[in-house]
């Protein structure tokens, strides 16, 4: 008898746990569902106070517990049935902080709180609060987290494809904007973008790649080894408007406002990145290997050359490839050094190879622009698109790089 | 003789990239130092570090009002970061089954590389609509939307590195609570969250360097003013973080003006926060290496 209406409780503490979690959100009128979750608050108190008392977990030991929360859905339920807590209710900028908390707040925040407790005892109940009920209660908690939190983040994934969608075009890819982005493309922010993070890679690649290789292989002092991975961490945490600035005050007074500053910089920032997936790629060598090569007779460096570094390569190939996205990614480090919201083309010498010296476009600059020109220009579809463009630049990289990664996993084995 | 030569050379060529890093690192900390020194010197490190006012056009510059407010939003950031991440992190290594963990982990990495500036973008258009919107703020742009911003980009890094940890506990711990009558609650709270506990504490140091250190998605979010909030605790106001007042000024100061330094002399400050954060974050690594031999 007291499981199935505990069910019911249940059901019904779930539904206004969801239609007060959307109204929080999506903040709707009110008017129809006040009346709707007043019965369904008092429908399920009722239910789990009877199921109470015919329960078995009807003792003193458990009594203050539910006592005290359904004291607080009655209050909760009061304050809204009474009228209290009407339509137009305001909480005026309590405390003195600067915000109102309305009736069209308040009302699902108190319902949310109160499914909350409902959904508490109703499982405790239904558990007798063995620690079987702790168990059940607490990992659907982690569960329902787990579920919000994708949601959020496929949520802004969602977005941004939904809204920007609309905007990508071929003409949109291939030809620079036109007055401050209102009309024309993207096509010098790409440019300018694929150019500086292959600048990036030409300078970080083989200084990260050979570092890792220096610490795996080569390096006999403990110490050095130590603080050249000190350096490396410390360097990895180094926020990116730091490297702004630096490039600012060193690279700027020699090469000015240019492709090469940026790329120098993105370069710098991608090291830590690229020694430490490197070490991890170099780590999974196993020795045997190694010993081999050199019992035939190999140098080192004929060893780690055509023994290691092949054996290592898609480990290594993975570390490139998430620095590429990361240098994608960047903008503080760069607003200061290398862009321009210019709709010049990148300009070639030989029609081959840019000309360093230039201040190019990039996406992320050209997205933070639109940003700026959001309230006074109507830009903001172009925004919408520039951002699916990054994202699915920087994305798509990220994906190969997992790609790769487990490609070559399942298919070597040592 | 030359083989010799040419391994020789190779191997110079390696350590000169293996000390690259602690090169840049000194380059780094020298030009920082060297452009903020002028700042240091002729408004005196108190005044300057602690003083309570910023009015770059009188040429008052204190940076008592950013470090409170990046305090607040670095804290209120990292509750919100928990809060959401670690029961992520908990869902994947504990409840869920092999194929949503096949599907999850890697897009959750994947998440990882959002790029700040759309992030931004987003929280222009969204977040701070909304809470103009549904608290009657004066604007939307507030020390609340910027940490809950920073609360929500970081999720998928603090969700990573602790599910990494979470999940190298051995299952000998686990298995030898269980055998003793526990449940899977008990045994997670009482055996695998304590010894995964090392790790969980290096990735929130970790997130703590990263949170102060983002950029783009502040700035644009936060109002950028630097002032005190009016009451300490008002979150609804708006603020100015290390990074969004470097990156919101620096494009509009003339190059050797006060403005100019004062705004290195605050990213000195911020290099040296987040490198106390990352060297606790790597000893911290580093004992635990030690201590446990792995996770």
């Amino acid at each position: 008898m007291t499981r199935p209406s505990l069910l019911g409780s249940l059901a019904i503490s779930a539904f206004l746990f969801v239609s007060s979690l959307g109204c929080l959100i999506i903040q709707p009128d009110l008017e129809r569902l006040a009346p709707l979750w007043q019965a369904s608050l008092f429908a399920s108190m009722l239910l789990i106070v009877a199921s109470y008392s015919f329960s078995k977990a009807a003792s003193l030991k458990t009594v203050p517990f539910l006592a005290l929360d359904t004291l607080l859905c009655s209050a909760i339920l009061y304050l809204a049935y009474s009228g209290i807590l009407h339509e137009g209710f305001v909480i005026r900028r309590p405390l003195g902080v600067g915000a109102s908390f309305d009736y069209s707040f308040i009302l699902p925040l108190l319902i949310f709180f109160a499914s909350l407790l409902c959904i508490k005892d109703a499982i405790n109940i239904l558990y007798d609060y063995r620690a079987k009920g702790r168990e059940v209660l607490v990992f659907l908690a982690v569960r329902l987290s787990a579920v919000l939190s994708l949601l959020l983040l496929g949520g802004i994934l969602f977005i941004i494809v939904y809204k920007g969608i609309g905007v990508i075009s071929w003409d949109f890819l291939t030809t620079p904007h036109r007055r401050l982005g209102q009309a024309g493309g993207i096509s010098t922010a790409i440019l300018g973008s694929l150019w500086m993070v292959l600048g990036a890679m030409v300078i970080s690649s083989p200084l990260g790649i050979g570092a890792a290789i220096y610490l795996n292989e080569y390096s006999k002092s403990q110490r050095l080894n130590r603080i050249i991975t000190i350096a490396v961490s410390c360097l990895n945490g180094v926020p990116s408007v730091v490297f702004g600035l630096f490039g600012l005050a060193f690279l700027v007074s020699y090469l000015g406002v240019s492709l090469l500053s940026g790329s120098i910089i993105l370069g710098l920032i991608n090291i830590p990145t690229i020694i430490l997936t490197c070490q991890e790629a170099l780590k999974s060598v196993p020795n045997s290997l190694r010993e081999g090569s050199l019992a035939l007779g190999a140098t080192k460096w004929q060893t780690i050359r055509k023994v290691v570094l092949p054996s290592a390569a898609p480990g290594i190939l993975t570390g490139v490839i998430i620095g590429v996205a990361k240098a994608s990614g960047e903008t503080a480090p760069i607003m200061w050094t290398a862009v321009t919201f210019t709709a010049t083309p990148v300009q070639m010498i030989y029609g081959v190879i840019p000309n360093v010296f230039q201040p190019v476009n990039n996406l992320d600059y050209h997205l933070l622009n639109l940003i700026y020109f959001l309230g006074a220009w109507d830009v903001e579809a172009r925004a919408w698109g520039t951002a699916l463009v990054l994202i699915a630049l920087v994305l798509g990289t990220n994906m190969l790089a997992i790609v790769v990664r487990n490609h070559y996993r399942k298919k070597i084995s040592w | 003789m030359p083989r010799k030569y040419s391994e020789f050379s190779v191997e110079a060529l390696l350590f000169i990239s293996a000390i690259a890093s602690i090169l840049i690192m000194i380059l780094i900390f020298y030009f920082l130092i060297h452009e903020s020194l002028p700042a240091f010197s002729q408004l005196g490190i108190v005044s300057l570090v602690f003083g309570s006012k910023w009015h770059p056009s009188g040429d008052i510059y204190g940076m008592m009002p950013i470090i409170a407010t990046s305090i607040i939003i670095t804290l209120l950031a990292l509750f919100i970061n928990i809060l959401i991440g670690l029961p992520l992190a908990i869902y994947l290594a504990e409840l869920a089954g092999p194929r949503s963990q096949a599907v999850l982990k890697p897009s959750i990495e994947l998440l990882a590389g959002v790029p700040s500036i759309v992030y931004g973008f987003l929280g222009v258009i969204i977040l701070v609509t909304y809470l103009q919107d549904s608290f009657d703020l004066l604007t939307g742009r507030s020390i609340l939307a910027g940490s809950m911003l920073l609360g929500v980009m970081f999720i998928p890094r603090l969700t990573t590195i602790c599910e990494d940890s979470l999940r190298a506990v051995p299952g000998e711990f686990k298995e030898g609570s269980l055998a003793l009558g526990a449940n899977r609650w008990q045994t997670l709270r009482n055996v695998t969250i304590p010894a995964a506990s090392s790790g969980i504490t290096a990735a929130i140091l970790l997130n703590i360097g990263s949170i102060i250190g983002e950029t783009m998605a502040v700035l644009l979010v936060v109002g950028n003013v630097a002032r005190m909030a009016s009451p300490m605790y008002d979150i609804f106001d708006q603020g100015a973080s290390f990074t969004s007042i470097i990156a919101g000024e620096m494009g509009e100061v003339a190059r050797g003006s006060m403005h100019y330094h004062v705004l290195f002399a605050v990213g000195f400050v911020l290099l040296i926060v987040v490198t106390i954060f990352s060297l606790i974050a790597d000893y911290a690594r580093i004992r635990i290496k030690r201590k446990f031999g792995g996770y």
